[in-house]
């Protein structure tokens, strides 16, 4: 086709164009047309701009109300790794100091840990296991009356160490261990509260247990996205010091839709 | 005709939501999903990949929201174009995945919307060009407009909408070329 042998083809060849419906040679060979000509570039981009009417004038549906409580949770999450980049910009104090840390901790030694985590954690289907474990605990405890306030958090491998309720009622945090992570006998798990522009804040040392409770205000759970778990020595440290050791688990704190 | 109070509203949520206003996005999701999801839904088809479709739509408007502006298109338009895209996108990673798209479940589909009808296209939400052009369209008949909004929403090609629709290729170029030739007469008209 030689357009400017017939010009009159060029509004059928531009609607085919926007349309999606010239293919292949022709498609290239109208596309290289328009950039030297600014007639043929103008229909395109008038047919372009009419048929993107098509995008707006579909019938509406209603979409399940679980992809809004998905999509909030990711945009606290992205929330979180913007406030984690920003802190890690800042780093100076000393508890800001500790989001850098996390940054190191990350990239440098983050294979060492996973090798103290034992070959457990590296099972070939252990991941999509644990998975389907988060959807399933996630579910159960949403399916829990009076449960306000739920985490699950989870290693770099996205495995499922800790799940987390807050009821709000009796200001009680349960802490539930699901994975097969034991801290050495001179170490302890802490649990930290991480609100967004402020430095972690601890919400408690777990326990050996499986299963243990501690009591916060909800204003210490309210408005944070991310909890997470650092290894500390026997014990625990001071709130004010911020964790010392590397973070092993984390996750976003969701608050239920319903 | 397009509601200037909606426009600016959606104008001035996207402008928020630039600013990182998680408020203003749940706003801008309540105005808007029924209409993304119902166009995810047209070209995708499956519910759940209308689901991961309008999911990745939004997460792309919360990111880039502070570029919209430099767009200057309608925020309808816009964000119907986001959904568009993420659509296409994910049919394809699809048909990589497997050669899924068959006529059987495009009647499953035509029924799940049918019985979601009567629901109007929320039209004060729609930009005037959509609804210059959507007045065309309905003055085609009912399988060129068809054809028509297959071809463009699912980017199909002749042979690809002849196999899917099952209608010999000839009959598919006829219905496209004259739907193309009178929405050009009538857009000419009213654009």
């Amino acid at each position: 086709m030689n357009l400017h042998r017939h010009p009159d083809r060029l509004p059928t060849l531009a609607a085919h164009y926007a349309l999606g419906t010239l293919r292949g040679p022709a498609r290239r060979r109208f596309e290289a047309l328009a950039r030297s000509d600014a007639d043929v570039r103008f229909a395109a981009f008038e047919w372009q701009s009419w048929l993107s009417g098509l995008n707006e004038t579909q019938a509406s549906v209603t979409p399940d109300p679980a992809v809004w409580t998905r999509l909030s949770n990711l945009i606290a999450a992205d929330q979180a790794d913007v406030a984690m980049a920003q802190a890690a910009k800042a780093g100076t104090s000393t508890s800001l100091g500790w989001w850098h840390h996390l940054g190191l901790w990350r990239g440098a030694s983050f294979a060492g840990v996973v090798a103290t985590l034992g070959a457990v954690w590296l099972g070939q289907n252990l991941n999509q296991q644990q998975g389907q474990k988060i959807v399933a605990l996630t579910q159960q405890v949403q399916s829990t009356p009076r449960v306000e306030y739920v985490a699950v958090l989870t290693d770099d491998k996205a495995g499922a160490s800790l799940l987390v309720t807050f009821d709000p009622k009796k200001n009680e945090l349960t802490l539930q261990r699901v994975g097969n992570y034991v801290e050495a006998s001179d170490k302890s798990l802490q649990l930290w509260a991480l609100p967004p522009g402020k430095g972690p804040q601890s919400l408690g040392v777990l326990s050996g247990q499986k299963l243990m409770h501690l009591t916060v205000a909800q204003t210490q759970v309210q408005a944070v996205p991310t909890l997470a778990i650092s290894l500390e020595p026997k014990g625990g440290v001071p709130s004010e010091r911020g964790p010392t050791g590397p973070v092993l688990f984390k996750g976003a704190l969701i608050q239920k839709a319903l | 005709m397009e509601d200037a109070r909606l426009a600016d509203t959606l104008n001035a949520l996207i402008a928020e939501i630039g600013g990182k206003n998680e408020a203003a996005m749940k706003q801008l999701y309540d105005l808007t999903s029924r209409r993304m999801y119902g166009l995810a839904l047209r070209i995708v088809r499956q519910p759940e990949w209308a689901e991961d479709v309008v999911q990745e739509a939004y997460m792309t408007v919360w990111r880039t929201a502070i570029d919209f502006r430099s767009t200057l298109s309608p925020a309808s338009a816009w964000m119907a174009l986001i959904v568009r895209s993420r659509a296409l996108d994910l049919l394809r990673r699809k048909a990589v995945e497997r050669n899924h798209l068959t006529d059987e479940l495009d009647e499953v589909m035509e029924q799940t919307l049918a019985s979601d009808l009567p629901t109007p296209p929320e039209q004060h939400l729609a930009s005037e060009q959509a609804l210059a052009l959507q007045q065309c369209m309905d003055r085609l008949e009912q399988r060129q407009r068809e054809v028509l909004s297959l071809a463009y929403l699912r980017d199909l090609s002749h042979s690809e909408l002849a196999q899917q629709l099952s209608l010999p290729l000839g009959t598919v170029k006829t219905w496209i070329r004259r739907g193309l030739d009178q929405l050009r007469g009538c857009m000419g008209k009213l654009a």
